[in-house]
């Protein structure tokens, strides 16, 4: 098993290089001298040359892609050109709306399709399950920026109950920030319920004719017993696996959608360092989004080793 | 110490108990358009950065509500001598800037030698200063090699600023903006707020405020400018309450806000002007038939209609300024503004031996009203039989762009309506367009070196009629800006750079 | 999801068996409809959709002008069903891009030992970077166009299918008749092409139809963001990022054509779902 775990740690790494490789690639792709387009018409020549000194553009691109290996090695990520501080801890100061953001919309995803799946599967082929099966499939192809227009326009504007945008001011309390949120989290949340509701549905169906469900309910064990207790607890892991490719999915959905909103995030960010050709922080943004899918996909894995005996290399 | 600090934070509770009653104070949150570039006023000619910089830098001087120059940091206008050369200038005594040091003569020269390296207003100013010296600790004097009106106005203007900063405080790029203004930085999260506390020992001017001249009181204890791009989200922002003043929202928002609680117009009337800028260097319109066609196939009326719908908020003027400024006149203008005549434009084609190529007119949506324009002009010139190539990129790639004369014949921008006409960029020949003629020579040195200004005034309908002659721009009209304030605010006054000194909540 | 089909499964009763599918005879319903407003859009559109018409802005919906007209006074209508033919184009154009890479991709590293883990390493790589996100990077590189915007979102779905064509390789190729085609010396190229592949027709078709939906619903979002399709060029994205500012006093410029992302979008799944249910026999019991 530690042998397994070795081989995994490995293949680990070797994504991690080649992420980081298709990032250094994506950013060097770019047509034009990067230094004059970050700096804009007013520039000098002397000022582009020595931005360029600066970001070692003036290197050949091997040597290039050598030192950026190196600083990423050290945790560095460079400079943001626009924000003038490193491009790690500009991340960091936008990771609380996102993570925020993505939590809220698992549970209200979770609150909708968790019970709504497992009444599907237990009356399947009902109306209950027809309905909810294609009312899923019609919020997975609803864009979220588009639901949040009309969520704006209905809760904040007309009903005044929610702010319209941004994340509360110097100094807000909690509170402030999370009202900020629900809107957000809620068509997020509602966009992304489908795949959790399709997932608990089939993990429902599979395990509610296993033998043990049949004879938990030949023991006479009352029906919501049998399908709380033994059925879904059973489901559930695979249940959790979706919700945690659902949380990486988000991370895209959360682009689109922090900009409608406002709010500070790290997709926000993204969004403004495209458009000020912030190239610095579009790269440490890729990295990090990335490494963190790899790293979660890695513990899903070994906590599959730890939770499910019979995964056995 | 605990003690002494509970005691100190009463004594001040105490102290300001009743001030606050009387002024009003409170927190003002301003929703702006965007995030700055820069919180150096001298390096960026940004509206944006001029509207946040002005509460904590200050200038020499300003202007009063009637655009003329008076007196902010300086203890009077300068004494003007040899022939308009040389210009003293005396400061105010007792300002403090913001880390407590004494404002010198010292540091105003460093200031000024910094924006004229590093501000392209300053720049423009440079080459024609023969020395820059502080004569005592209170005394500047500027002399110049020749004659040079725009100099005041320059000195004046809060973009591309010529701001005084403490003359160990040169950084460039700047580390921490030190100023002597009503305001001082206390916190700034890019994307999210720029956060200004009141300067408790700022001494206004005497007086009333007048325009950005006058006495700056600073009555509100803090003002939090957050960024909010999208035009749409600031008229939202406004309608529920969120922002106690919204900056630069959609005029046909107007009929949303006119009846609301919650917030409420501020027009300003008249903001500024669209305009179409031409590469007389290169390319199609190097020719100036060619310009004219362009000119008189266009209906600036339906131009208007379409940028700003509300006709409340748009008015067909072709002269460069409005009734009302001095420098109003109707020098040209007969017969060849707002004429959409496809057959006068076909027939100075045909002189102009045009040849089908494409006439790339590039154009942001930063400015949704730039992107409207373009899209109804382009239908007008489509019939005036030019073959339109409309490239719509985005504000940064345009100013990168419109600097190479084999990229682009014509650009969309606009301007507030400029207390000095020397101002106006396509009047020089350095800026994208680089209009340059013998006529465009005699009048715009005539205007600039002249410093009588009832002289002036005919020298400019001069310019106006060249501009109107070779067509190196075109005006489309004027327009009104419309921002939002919520009723609670009192003293907001109507300006291109809205302010928040002399400005308090109601409770 | 590596959905392997059994090679078993018939043409004729592969499709009498998809025309007896409700949801997968509503989608594709739906599906044709669309398209056909989209393909012949030139004879159904009432107006030019560019045609100006300043007087007009801002109409809400009326007999006259169907779904309202937009802030120049053009017919939203019009503008909606030829905006359906490049949201159309998009989406079909990344499909095949991503086909062809994914395919070629997937077959290679499932053929040849050697270049499996060095392909199989970047498919996981890629696979790691939010579909958005790294379109947007790839946009901001290659600058916005249409044609950027169709590339960007090919590669972002390319590792998609080369992953499942990739498993599907392995398993076929140990399948004992290509074991035995081997054996027999037939040229590798010829055993893709005729073993392979067919297998591989219907998790493509499954994958490709998805795809497709995903695709149209993430140039929305490009083009909602501008960063996308150049805002000139009606898509239903940049209809909808135009119609936001008028949001508050003429939503027709929002609704009409988010509606019309939701219908396409909605019946491609319809379709695909269909399909996977039919060619995945152990999903197919669950439904």
């Amino acid at each position: 098993m530690s042998r397994y775990i070795l081989q995994r740690l490995l293949g680990m790494l070797a994504v991690m290089f080649v992420v980081v490789t298709i990032v250094f690639i994506i950013v060097r792709i770019a047509p034009g001298d990067p230094a004059a387009v970050m700096l804009g018409p007013d520039a000098t020549a002397q000022d582009v040359a020595s931005l360029r000194t600066r970001l070692g553009l003036d290197q050949p691109l091997i040597v290039q892609y050598g030192i950026f290996f190196g600083q990423l090695l050290q945790g560095d990520l460079g400079e943001s050109i626009f924000l003038n501080r490193p491009v790690l801890s500009a991340l960091a100061d936008r990771a609380e709306p996102t993570f925020f953001l993505t939590l809220f919309s698992i549970v209200i995803a979770g609150l909708i399709a968790i019970p709504v799946g497992i009444l599907s599967a237990y009356w399947r082929g009902s109306l209950f399950d027809q309905t909810a099966t294609t009312l899923a499939m019609l919020a997975a192809s609803v864009p979220s920026f588009w639901l949040g227009l009309l969520l704006i326009q209905f809760f904040a504007v007309r009903l005044g109950v929610f702010p319209v945008s941004g994340y509360g001011g110097p100094g807000a309390g909690l509170g402030t920030r999370l009202s900020h949120l629900v809107l957000p989290a809620l068509s997020l949340g509602i966009v992304s319920s489908a795949l959790i509701l399709r997932f608990t549905r089939a993990s429902m169906l599979d395990v509610l004719n296993d033998d043990y469900v049949r004879t938990a309910r030949s023991k006479g064990m009352g029906e919501f017993r049998v399908v709380m207790k033994h059925a879904f607890k059973n489901a559930l892991i695979p249940v959790l696996t979706v919700i945690g490719l659902t949380a990486a999915l988000l991370v895209s959905g959360a682009v689109v959608t922090e900009t409608v909103f406002g709010l500070p995030g790290v997709g926000n960010l993204v969004v403004s360092a495209v458009l000020r050709r912030d190239y610095p922080v579009i790269q440490g943004a890729l990295l990090i989004v990335a490494a963190l899918y790899v790293l979660i996909n890695f513990l899903i894995d070994m906590l599959y080793l730890l939770v499910d005996p019979r995964v056995r290399y | 110490m605990r003690i002494r600090e509970a005691l100190l934070s009463g004594l001040a509770i105490l102290a300001s108990g009743p001030v606050l009653a009387q002024s009003g104070g409170g927190v003002v949150n301003v929703a702006t358009i965007g995030e700055p570039p820069t919180l150096d006023p001298m390096v960026s000619t940004a509206d944006l950065v001029g509207i946040v910089t002005q509460h904590f830098f200050e200038t020499l001087f300003t202007f009063d509500k009637d655009w003329k120059v008076t007196p902010l940091l300086a203890a009077s206008l300068p004494e003007v001598t040899e022939g308009g050369k040389v210009y003293t200038i005396k400061l105010r005594d007792g300002i403090k800037f913001h880390d407590g040091s004494d404002m010198t003569s010292e540091d105003v020269v460093a200031s000024l030698k910094r924006w004229m390296e590093q501000g392209s207003r300053g720049k423009q100013v440079a080459g024609n200063v023969d020395k820059l010296e502080a004569v005592d600790p209170s005394t500047v004097r500027i002399t110049l090699k020749t004659p040079y009106a725009p100099l005041l106005a320059l000195l004046s203007f809060n973009n591309s600023a010529a701001v005084i900063m403490p003359s160990e405080k040169m950084d460039v790029p700047m580390k921490e903006p030190v100023g002597t203004g009503p305001y001082k930085l206390k916190e700034r999260k890019p994307d999210q707020y720029i956060q200004l506390v009141r300067n408790d020992s700022y001494k206004p001017l005497d007086g009333a405020g007048n325009g950005y001249g006058g006495a700056r009181k600073p009555i509100l204890d803090e003002i939090r400018f957050v960024p909010v791009p999208d035009p749409n989200t600031r008229v939202e922002g406004a309608i529920s309450g969120q922002f106690d003043y919204v900056d630069s929202i959609p005029v046909e928002s107007y009929d949303r806000i006119k009846n609301l609680q919650t917030s409420k117009p501020v027009i300003l009337k008249p903001f500024g002007w669209p305009v179409f800028v031409m590469n007389t260097k290169q390319g199609v319109m190097a020719n100036t038939d060619a310009r004219m066609a362009v000119r008189l196939s266009l209906s600036m009326e339906d131009m208007l209609a379409a940028a700003f719908g509300n006709p409340e908020f748009y008015s067909l003027d072709g002269a460069m300024y409005p009734k009302g400024y001095v420098w109003n006149t109707d020098a040209g203008v007969e017969g060849r503004y707002n004429v959409a005549d496809p057959d006068k434009a076909k027939a100075l084609l045909k002189k102009a031996n045009y040849s089908g190529a494409p006439l790339r007119i590039l154009t942001s949506r930063q400015y949704e009203f730039h992107y409207k324009m373009a899209q109804v002009a382009a239908e007008y010139l489509k019939q005036a039989g030019f073959t339109v190539d409309l490239q719509v990129v985005d504000w940064a790639t345009l100013t990168q762009r419109r600097g190479d004369p084999a990229l682009w014949d014509i650009y969309i921008t606009h301007s507030p309506f400029l207390p000095e006409p020397a101002l106006i960029g396509q009047l020089s020949e350095s800026s994208p367009g680089w209009w340059s003629s013998p006529a465009r020579k005699k009048a715009v040195d005539a205007f600039n070196t002249e410093s009588d200004p009832a002289k002036r005034s005919a020298l400019w309908a001069e310019v106006q009629k060249v501009i109107y002659d070779e067509t190196p721009s075109i005006k489309i009209g004027d327009f009104n800006a419309l921002s939002a304030q919520s009723p609670k605010l009192e003293g907001i006054v109507p300006a291109p750079w809205p302010y928040f000194w002399n400005v308090s909540l109601k409770k | 999801m590596a959905a392997v089909s059994t090679p078993a499964v018939s043409e004729a009763s592969f499709v009498s068996r998809l025309v007896t599918r409700k949801t997968v005879m509503v989608g594709l319903l739906i599906l044709v409809i669309v398209a056909a407003l989209a393909i012949l859009a030139p004879l159904i559109a009432p107006y030019s959709p560019s045609r100006l018409s300043v007087v007009n802005r801002l109409k809400p919906p009326s007999g006259i002008y169907w779904f309202g007209t937009d802030e120049f006074g053009r017919d939203v209508f019009s503008r909606t069903i030829y905006a359906g033919r490049l949201s159309l184009l998009v989406g079909a154009s990344v499909v095949a891009f991503a086909a062809v890479f994914g395919v070629t991709l997937g077959l290679v590293a499932g053929f040849f030992r050697r270049l499996d883990t060095p392909i199989a390493r970047i498919i996981d790589a890629m696979m790691a970077f939010p579909d958005i996100l790294l379109a947007i990077a790839l946009v901001a590189a290659l600058g916005p166009s249409l044609v950027t915007v169709i590339v960007a979102l090919g590669i972002v779905y390319t590792p998609r299918l080369a992953r499942i064509v990739r498993a599907s390789t392995l398993v076929i190729r140990e399948l004992p008749y290509v074991e035995a085609a081997r054996a027999l010396g037939v040229p590798t190229w010829r055993i893709m092409s005729r073993h392979v592949l067919r297998n591989l027709v219907s998790p493509i078709l499954v994958q490709g139809t998805f795809i497709f939906a995903y695709a149209m619903l993430a140039e929305a979002g490009l083009s909602f963001l501008g960063l996308g399709v150049s805002p000139e060029v009606p898509t239903w994205g940049t209809m909808i990022a135009a119609g936001r500012q008028y949001i508050g006093q003429a939503d027709w410029m929002t609704l009409f054509p988010g509606i019309a992302i939701i219908l396409s979008v909605l019946s491609l799944q319809m379709v695909g779902d269909g399909f996977r249910d039919l060619l995945d026999p152990r999903l197919r019991k669950d439904l």
